[in-house]
């Protein structure tokens, strides 16, 4: 069921390893700034490099600083007509690290910081919101939040709606990952031959999608999911459940291959998930448009991935600029196109992936919305 | 708005500790595979047979998610030990339906939600909204509490597993089955309303439930 309806990013905010703003986030991006910092105290005996927000204020207060921000830049007087919709995988898990660590009990535990919808039960003490939910699936979290974001307003059943990814770095997800032996003790280099993993980092990413667009709105025009069926941890070699989300989001579109311009990578940087999506995106885009992965900036933020990878697709579109990898020395692909500088080009679709534990896949096209 | 739901099928199964008498060796024969399965992955294989859907898209709930997976990695990492890579990739709140799109070969979309105490709420809301579009939806939630040292936080809640499974699509019928929004079950919160509405269902008449968004 669709109704004659689109979905605009009206308002956007981002706080990450790569700055404490949205623009503070792509200026880092287009000059390829040190972003990822190396870490000692998360995992035993070994420096693993993290990206980590760098600000005074608690993660609480920044995610409802950056809420409040996004009102007072949007059309609403508040948001007690807007769904709000929370993307995340680690939840309150950070506070309840903390109060078991101290206690080794759960008997001071509040399971209401504990779980996903923390962060929901905490932005409803400080907004009324219409109505939430919080989706929960590892690292495609907020990129499926948005794609419900367009369902609900394609379908004409709201008008508003706010997309929070929000993760937290904790010791449960570093050393976790520490754990599968793919976390790189250097800043990640997706695509590179002689990468060493992932790095693990927090942000906060926060959007506003409305029914009508304003002043320099980006629409959200495809949404494809897919599930690998595969294994839990390791996506199909062949990137198969990569295309078919890809696939399922140009056909939600209606566009062809032909017209993407640049694709945001999930790229992690693990040999698993490059070669995967590497071979969906070369198997579908034979017009070879160009491929980054984001990553090697703000690291991979879990369950806030999907949201802030679709801010920087926004902006990409928004400032007509193709953004630069980092550190890729060495790609180990020539069947994909990849730029190591800023380009300004004209960019009429950006498609941007997010692929999970599970074989959760989600692609989102954004497109630039003409004056009609 | 509403959006009714016709109940094609559903399923629950609770247990103060511990739900007996799962086929999870028949249902899932590779050993290697079963092997590495959640409670909360067992439970829903378990119901997802008995409410007989096979493919299609998934709405799946869960507010704690997968409590044991994540007090081993707590324990683990309080005491200095190495976290199990099993512990780890099980602790996502997604593994139950991860593990079921995988034995089931489902490529669809499948969406897990953790909304705190309104978690069958919104699953029941998220569900209709997608039903919308015309296909059969499978409506899953769980929650698996059986982990040692539980009562130091649990105080109220009875069952400690929990599945419930309803397979619905849109319809215009009136509703004749009422969704309880107090919970005063001994269910787990989270997802009681959809427990009351499996224990409702009457397999011998055609059941409805309105779904308020």
């Amino acid at each position: 069921m669709k109704i004659n309806k689109k979905a605009y990013i009206n308002n956007f905010h981002a706080i990450s390893s790569a700055g404490n703003s949205a623009e503070e986030l792509f200026e880092s991006i287009c000059e390829k700034k040190d972003c990822i910092s190396i870490d000692n105290t998360y995992v035993k005996d070994r420096e693993v490099a993290i990206g980590k927000i760098k600000n005074d204020k608690s993660f609480k207060e920044l995610l409802k600083e950056g809420c409040k921000k996004v009102l007072d830049e949007s059309s609403l007087d508040d948001y007690s007509d807007t769904l709000l919709i929370v993307g995340s995988s680690v939840g309150g898990m950070g506070v309840t690290e903390s109060v078991y660590f101290k206690d080794k009990s759960y008997e001071n535990i509040d399971y209401k910081e504990h779980t996903i919808d923390s962060i929901a039960y905490n932005l409803k003490k400080e907004f009324t919101f219409y109505d939430d939910v919080s989706f929960s699936t590892a690292c495609t979290s907020s990129a499926n939040a948005l794609g419900y974001a367009k369902e609900v307003l394609l379908k004409g059943i709201y008008k508003n709606v706010l997309v929070v990814g929000a993760d937290s770095l904790c010791s449960t997800t570093v050393c976790g990952f520490a754990a599968l032996s793919v976390l790189s003790s250097k800043p990640c280099t997706p695509f590179d031959k002689n990468r060493e993993g992932m790095n693990v980092s927090e942000a906060i990413a926060i959007l506003l999608l409305q029914d009508e667009k304003t002043e320099n709105s980006v629409e959200l025009c495809g949404v494809g999911y897919s599930s690998d069926s595969h294994h839990m941890t390791q996506p199909h070699p062949d990137g198969l459940g990569a295309r078919n989300a890809i696939e399922n989001a140009l056909s939600d579109a209606s566009i062809t291959f032909e017209q993407v311009d640049y694709i945001n990578a999930h790229g992690t940087g693990t040999i698993a998930n490059d070669n995967s999506e590497a071979n969906a995106v070369a198997s579908l885009f034979t017009n070879k448009p160009y491929l980054g992965s984001t990553k090697s900036f703000t690291g991979h933020t879990l369950g806030a991935a999907g949201a802030i990878e679709a801010i920087i697709s926004v902006m990409c579109l928004q400032k007509q600029i193709v953004v630069p990898c980092k550190n890729l020395e060495t790609p180990n692909r020539d069947d994909i196109s990849f730029t190591n500088e800023a380009l300004p080009c004209d960019l009429n679709y950006v498609v941007s992936n997010s692929f999970a534990f599970g074989g959760n896949n989600t692609s989102l096209v954004f497109g630039k919305c003409n004056e009609n | 708005m509403k959006i009714n739901l016709e109940i094609l099928s559903a399923t629950h199964l609770v247990a103060d500790e511990e739900i007996g008498d799962l086929r999870t060796k028949e249902l899932v024969p590779k050993m290697v595979f079963r092997r590495r399965l959640t409670r909360a992955a067992k439970l829903v294989v378990e119901a997802v047979d008995k409410v007989g859907f096979e493919n299609g898209r998934i709405v799946y709930g869960s507010a704690f998610g997968e409590l044991k997976a994540s007090a081993n990695i707590l324990s683990a990492i309080l005491n200095d030990q190495m976290i199990s890579p099993t512990d780890f990739q099980n602790s996502v709140y997604n593994t139950a339906v991860s593990y079921l799109s995988i034995l089931k070969n489902n490529k669809n979309e499948i969406l897990t939600i953790s909304s705190g105490d309104k978690t069958a709420e919104k699953i029941l809301k998220v569900g209709a909204i997608k039903a919308l579009d015309g296909d059969e939806i499978l409506l899953l939630a769980s929650e698996t509490m059986n982990i040692e040292n539980i009562e130091q936080i649990n105080k109220c809640i009875d069952t400690l597993e929990n599945v419930v499974a309803l397979k619905v699509r849109v319809t215009e019928e009136k509703a004749n089955i009422n969704i309880l929004n107090e919970n005063n079950s001994k269910y787990p919160e989270s997802i009681s309303q959809m427990i009351e509405i499996a224990k409702n269902y009457d397999e011998n008449k055609q059941n409805v439930i309105e779904i308020q968004i």
